[in-house]
């Protein structure tokens, strides 16, 4: 297959998604003109790419559908249940036109005969009406006179010594509206060179202000001639209401804005502007030569979008910046050594560069949640049919975003906790009634930022978890002792023991065999956490934690017998000083610190370290489920920015270590992974 | 601590409309009538801002931005001066002195206030 089919592919699968979504709100709202030209679109470029890259069939189902929806446009035909029917249909239909490779064609052709009577019956029958729309309600065009300016200030250097102050001047223009700042200090020499009446920084600020260009000349007025000022219109209207801008606007120190890429949003966004409101004014008058008009909308929506690149590339240049960060690290050392202080401006100035570039490197890998959502509302759409349950799906925070091997790796647990809230979580309509609540029941997906964690979680509103129930069935099943004393919170959390499923009968949807402990692997294996927490008749919350990205973590250096180790900054609560003497004494290894008891583990001991220890250790708490667990460790040397590298082939059989990072100075140190420190010390000496 | 304003200036009405805007704005206000005034006041003293008039008998204003300029202790002092419209060569003679900025005559109230927020917060 040639690279054009495969991009077309990767479009047209892109393109059903986004027909999903617009059709699931197209249900809640069937009157949206805008969701009916949305979708209209997307047929029209699923048609046009498939007849192009030679998906004949393509290009011809979807010209039917094209014409149905165009009917909807002109406002000749109605948006029916029927028809959603069919388009989500259709686009499964699409789907499988695109994944055959020849051996389900028999079938396809089926599905399409059935698919193309259904359509007719919608084209040719008398369902046509002209009183499906109300009239379009015009848009009041809100002329608020803010205009959006670039004003670029850099002082000379003698500015101060006339008793300016070019602080005031900032302060001044940005009193005037809403702006960015963005500072340059790359101009400040190095400490022998220095004047200290000089002026080095320099400035450049966005800013949105209702006052005319006039009032900026005027804050300037007294340092013309002192400084540097560009003055730039950029656009006629609020670039801080333009969401597309935010981004652009990220204000980066010694990095200046991307001026070109803001002024072309803005004129994007000019356009549209002026397109939505001649769309307006001539809505009534031509239909005719709408056509040429929505390729144009779409191939301009198409090329602000981004690019598409082959994901080897992107591990490729992560995989560079993290070697550039270690080489960085090694640099830093070697300059604190040799106190030159150019090579000290020099190692600064790149260490600031590379950060900038970790973090744009970084956030390329990084894709919404949102993503997985559109997959999630047919999910719960489709199921929560099947089982004739009603089922409201909301998802929140759908914008905060994951690496893209989290989000690969998170899919397939979220499927399957929403699959058990369908399947088990919410009741029927009927038991729902005679338990006082809404018949209709509701699932929430919140995701959002936590630390260095992204934490999502799944609540439902159904029956909830019986401990009781739980703990019968795991006695029954024989994975806990007859007699064993649990907490409702340890009943709970019996499900997430293998082998365990509470469910009465075996269904086809989260059926047997696979539960929530493989959930639980799963989240494990990307370094994420998963808590259940529920109510018996008011529902459940299913939470996973996960880490913001795999491959760089903000760590703890601590050294144990003149060895280094990192301790993620992320499990970290807090830590203590502690005697030697009173680490040797505590009885059954539990401390007590500041009035409260702490279980700790010696990892001297545990290591089977024999030399003598310091007389003053530190006692790292961290985080370990609900509860503080201390780690011993000889001093902490400070925070430290690990690249985390695997192991190799000798040491994949420990559990303790979740990699391993080089040091500035070259030398290696481990990662502790202190969630499998403690599971495995403990099992060890429960043996 | 409210900020200290020097005003300098041979007219005693105008030092009047400036010292009554000016303590009502908040700032303490001391006065001069010409250039040797303000440099006996000033002398070991601190200030925020010298407002001056550019033409007075005795020492006239460009002296005045000249002595403080190449005083110790003075030299980022702010210094606005008063003038008109048409004297433009002035105004750039005043600037080359060492001023930072200026006040055009006439002016309301709103006017000089605005100008001292350019140079003294």
């Amino acid at each position: 297959m040639d690279n054009f089919q495969k991009k077309f592919l990767e479009e047209a699968s892109d393109l059903i998604n986004q027909l999903e979504q617009a059709l699931l709100t197209l249900e809640q709202d069937t009157q949206n003109p805008e969701l009916v030209d949305s979708i209209f679109r997307i047929m029209h470029s699923l048609k046009g790419g498939g007849g192009m890259f030679g998906f004949d069939n393509i290009s011809s189902y979807t010209h039917k559908l094209e014409n149905m929806y165009d009917l909807v446009r002109q406002k000749k035909l109605k948006v029916t249940r029927e028809m959603l029917d069919i388009t989500f249909e259709s686009a499964d239909h699409i789907t499988s036109m695109l994944n055959d490779d020849g051996t389900k064609s028999n079938e396809i052709k089926r599905n399409e005969e059935i698919l193309n009577r259904r359509i007719d019956a919608i084209l040719d029958g008398d369902n046509f009406s002209d009183t499906s729309f109300g009239p379009a309600e015009s848009l009041e065009q809100t002329v608020s006179g803010v205009k959006s300016y670039y004003v670029k200030v850099k002082p000379y250097e003698h500015i101060q010594r006339n008793g300016t102050n070019p602080f005031f001047l900032i302060d001044e223009l940005v009193g005037l509206g809403k702006h960015k700042v963005n500072i340059f200090y790359s101009n400040i020499p190095d400490f022998e060179n220095f004047v200290l009446d000089d002026s080095y920084l320099w400035w450049e600020i966005i800013l949105s202000t209702d006052k005319d260009e006039d009032a900026i000349k005027d804050v300037f007025i007294f340092v013309e001639d002192d400084c540097e000022i560009v003055i730039q219109r950029i656009s006629e209207s609020d670039i801080f209401e333009m969401p597309k801008v935010a981004p652009l606007l990220d204000c980066r120190q010694d990095f200046p804005f991307d001026l070109d890429k803001i002024k072309a949003i803005c004129q994007e966004e000019a356009v549209k502007e002026k397109e939505k409101s001649e769309a307006e004014n001539s809505e009534n008058k031509a239909k005719v030569n709408s056509g040429d008009e929505h390729i144009k909308k779409f191939t301009k929506e198409s090329s602000i979008s981004g690019i598409r690149v082959a994901s080897e590339k992107i591990d490729d240049l992560m995989n560079l910046v993290s070697e550039l960060i270690t080489t960085q690290a090694g640099l830093n050392l070697y300059a604190e050594k040799n106190k030159d202080a150019e090579l000290t401006r020099i190692t600064e100035n790149l260490e600031n560069i590379s950060r900038q570039l970790r973090d744009t490197a970084f956030s390329i890998t990084l894709i919404p949640i949102d993503y997985l959502v559109v997959r999630f509302r047919r999910l719960v759409r489709d199921l929560s049919r099947e089982v004739g349950k009603e089922i409201e799906f909301e998802a929140r925070g759908a914008e905060t975003e994951l690496d893209k091997t989290l989000i690969e790796g998170i899919s397939e647990p979220l499927m399957h906790i929403l699959r058990n809230s369908i399947d088990h979580g919410i009741e029927s309509a009927a038991e729902r009634m005679a338990a006082g609540k809404t018949p209709s029941g509701k699932i929430i997906l919140q995701a959002y930022y936590s630390g260095s964690q992204v934490v999502i979680a799944v609540t439902d509103d159904g029956a909830g978890m019986d401990p009781k129930k739980i703990k019968r069935k795991a006695i029954e099943k024989g994975l806990i002792a007859a007699d064993s004393q649990l907490s409702d919170k340890e009943a709970i959390d019996l499900i997430f023991m293998p082998g365990f499923s509470t469910s009465e009968k075996v269904t086809n949807i989260s059926g047997r065999g696979v539960g929530m402990d493989v959930v639980k692997r799963k989240v494990s294996d990307i370094r994420g956490t998963v808590q259940v927490s529920s109510s018996l008749g008011e529902g459940t919350t299913i939470t996973i934690k996960l880490p913001l990205t795999l491959s760089i973590i903000d760590g703890m250096l601590v050294r144990i017998a003149d060895v280094d180790y990192i301790i993620p900054l992320s499990v970290i609560d807090t830590i203590f000083a502690v005697e030697h003497e009173k680490i040797v004494s505590a009885f059954q290894n539990v401390i007590n610190i500041e009035g409260s008891q702490y279980p700790f583990y010696y990892l001297r001991d545990e290591f089977g370290l024999t030399d003598s220890a310091p007389a003053k250790e530190e006692i790292i708490m961290v985080k370990y489920e609900d509860r503080k667990i201390g780690i011993v460790v000889d001093n902490i040397t400070g925070e430290y920015q690990a690249v985390l590298k695997p192991l190799g082939k000798l040491y994949r059989n420990q559990d303790i270590f979740s990699g391993a990072s080089i040091l500035g100075d070259g030398t290696v140190a481990l990662v502790l992974d202190t969630h499998k420190v403690i599971n495995q010390f403990t099992k060890y000496n429960e043996l | 601590m409210a900020k200290t304003i020097l005003i300098v200036d041979d007219s005693e009405s105008i030092r009047e409309v400036v010292n009554f805007t000016l303590q009502n704005a908040g700032f303490e206000v001391f006065a001069a009538g010409n250039g040797i005034e303000a440099q006996k006041f000033l002398d070991g003293r601190t200030i925020d801002l010298v407002i001056t008039d550019l033409h007075m008998p005795e020492m006239d204003g460009i002296g005045l931005i000249k002595y403080i300029r190449a005083t110790a202790g003075y030299n980022r002092v702010p210094i606005l001066f008063l003038t008109t419209e048409s004297q433009l060569a002035k105004k750039i003679e005043a600037k080359d002195a060492g001023a930072t900025g200026w006040i055009i005559k006439p002016f309301v109230p709103a006017k000089l206030l605005a100008a001292i927020s350019k140079v003294i917060r």
